[in-house]
């Protein structure tokens, strides 16, 4: 593998008396794929929104690109280089797909040296970055409200391919894509991947993990039960990782 | 349905107010004697500016996803700050500035000072307290007009000073400059909202405040910034009702806060956040405005008045929700 992008060691995280993270430490590479995977309630998302500054660790500490990290909010996350895509959607349905496109970093001109949106250079760059993705939606200028699921997805997918960074955390990205749109998803991530950028995709699908993984990280009861490259692993072998009956080719165990 | 048809039907529902503006003002025209007149006109623009400018601060919030029911108790302080400084008669202890015209940007400071001051305390609470936006303001209105009864005894104070009174005499182009400042106000708010980053983030955070949170915007000094505003423009708006009652009494402004609510709910601001355009409010404003000075030209009592703006309220809330089937079926 080559040099760890972000490093996890030993990160907690306690609701009250309740463990959701009992210890958590693996690693991603820079232009590796990771999927995360495990059961319902096994500490998965709660691990994104450590890494992605919604949530702050109960201890532990994590390591980007070899310098101490720990983002106290989704903006610090993102000057860091961070791009996450959350399970729930994060579109604002009332404005349109340019301005969901562009949230928190739109393109400004100074008019007397106040900042004007520039809603001409923001339409053509989104245009370009649908078009070469192949997402086609009738006008950028229709309210996010009134897209259907699939399209809403394709907007967020396509937001995180254009604003890169240096790790992308996706959760649950292809929840509401169909067949053909799933496929396109993953290519994306490759395509993201083979730019030296390190992906973490948490999934249900199996089928999808092996698809597009280069290693696949299992967490059971908030500890990572597995931590296993794909090209050494089985789909059942994971299933027993996930669901503990074995510890078959496990990491290191919390 | 064809697109030029579609994109018409779009325009009509984005600008319904205004559509409805002008069949009012139409209607009245034929059928409310002596209403056609260039000078109801300004009397309608004139008569709405404060009423105008303190819709805009509501709005803003309301926008953002959050309630100011303050707005009207702190036009009062601050119209009551400035009669007690400024006014030489009744509670005014008739302080004077060399040269007079410094009375002007002083009173006017210490207007928007009073009104930034309640609405950063709002704003404080609502966003780092965490306590709803509605009893918090609501405890606001309350304290406020309380404030008001206190400082002024439940006396008033009459004759503000000449400089300051000039904005309400002086005319331009029919109407006194106390009206272009409402109009003018309307125009820069329009432009904020519409055009800057921050009037953008705005419209988002009453959207999806999670969304706006996770991709990076600072969802809480926005949210503080625009109830600061709601506050200063109120202040603005106590200002501006100083100059036109020529000093403050203790229940100056009372209802009005009824009447900006009826203004940016018929001008197609929704309550839930995220929707909604100042023009449109203002269009809102000057429906109302344009009603009750019909309702002065029938020679109906006054009371009437109430009843007219609850129903067009109702009315409002009823096309908003007819405007969404309609938009649902455009889609």
């Amino acid at each position: 593998m080559n040099e760890p992008l972000l490093v996890l060691d030993n990160v907690t995280k306690n609701y009250g008396a309740i463990e959701a993270l009992k210890g958590i430490s693996f690693s991603i590479g820079k232009g590796e794929v990771v999927a995360l995977l495990g059961d319902n309630g096994a500490g998965k998302s709660t691990l994104v929104k450590i890494i992605a500054g919604g949530l702050e660790p109960t201890s532990g500490r994590m390591l980007f690109e070899g310098k101490e990290f720990l983002a106290r909010s989704p903006a610090e996350a993102k000057a860091a280089g961070i791009e996450t895509v959350y399970q729930d959607l994060s579109l604002c349905t009332n404005v349109d797909v340019v301005a969901n496109f562009f949230m928190g970093r739109e393109i400004t001109r100074k008019v007397l040296g106040i900042p004007v949106l520039d809603e001409r250079a923001m339409e053509a760059v989104v245009g370009k970055a649908l078009a070469s993705a192949g997402t086609r939606i009738p006008s950028l200028r229709t309210n996010v409200e009134h897209l259907s699921g699939g399209q809403r997805q394709a907007i967020e997918l396509n937001r995180f391919v254009h604003w890169g960074g240096k790790l992308v955390l996706l959760d649950e990205p292809f929840a509401a894509l169909g067949v053909e749109q799933t496929r396109r998803g993953l290519d994306m991530i490759r395509q993201v991947a083979n730019q030296g950028i390190g992906v973490v995709i948490i999934t249900h699908i199996m089928q999808q993990a092996f698809q597009v993984a280069d290693r696949i990280v299992v967490i059971r009861q908030g500890v990572v039960a597995g931590d296993v490259a794909r090209n050494k692993t089985s789909p059942d072998a994971v299933i027993n990782m996930i669901t503990g009956e074995t510890l078959a080719g496990a990491g290191p165990a919390g | 349905m064809n697109p030029r048809t579609r994109i018409a039907l779009e325009f009509v529902l984005d600008n319904l107010v205004w559509f409805m503006l002008l069949f009012v003002l139409v209607v009245f025209s034929i059928f409310v004697p002596n209403y056609f007149q260039l000078g109801i006109f300004a009397n309608i623009i004139e008569a709405s500016s404060v009423l105008g400018v303190m819709s805009i601060g509501l709005a803003l919030v309301i926008i953002a996803g959050h309630m100011d029911l303050s707005v009207e108790s702190v036009a009062a302080l601050s119209a009551m700050a400035v009669g007690i400084l400024f006014c030489s008669s009744g509670i005014g202890l008739g302080v004077q500035l060399h040269p007079e015209w410094l009375m002007v940007p002083v009173s006017l400071l210490l207007a928007l000072a009073v009104g930034g001051l309640i609405g950063a305390f709002n704003g404080y609470l609502v966003v780092k307290v965490k306590m709803s936006a509605f009893i918090i303001t609501l405890a606001s209105y309350i304290w406020v007009r309380g404030l008001v009864l206190v400082i002024s005894g439940g006396r008033s104070a009459q004759d503000l000073a000449p400089a300051i009174r000039w904005f309400g005499i002086q005319r331009l182009i029919g109407l006194p400059l106390t009206a272009w400042i409402a109009v003018a106000c309307f125009v820069v708010f329009s432009l904020i909202m519409a055009k800057t980053p921050f009037g953008r983030h705005l419209v988002m955070i009453g959207g999806n405040e999670t969304a706006t949170f996770r991709a990076g915007i600072r969802v809480n000094r926005n949210l503080i910034i625009a109830f600061v505003l709601a506050g200063a423009i109120a202040g603005l708006a106590g200002w501006l009702l100083a100059i036109r009652t020529s000093g403050a009494t203790a229940n100056l402004g009372v209802g009005l806060l009824f009447n900006a609510f009826a203004a940016v709910v018929i001008g197609g601001v929704s309550l839930k956040g995220g929707v909604g355009t100042l023009p449109g409010v203002y269009a809102g404003v000057l429906l109302l405005s344009a009603i009750n000075t019909a309702i002065n030209l029938m020679g109906l009592p006054a009371n009437f008045t109430q009843v007219i703006h609850g129903l067009l309220v109702l009315a409002a809330v009823l096309l908003d929700a007819f405007k969404q089937t309609i938009r649902q079926r455009l889609a």
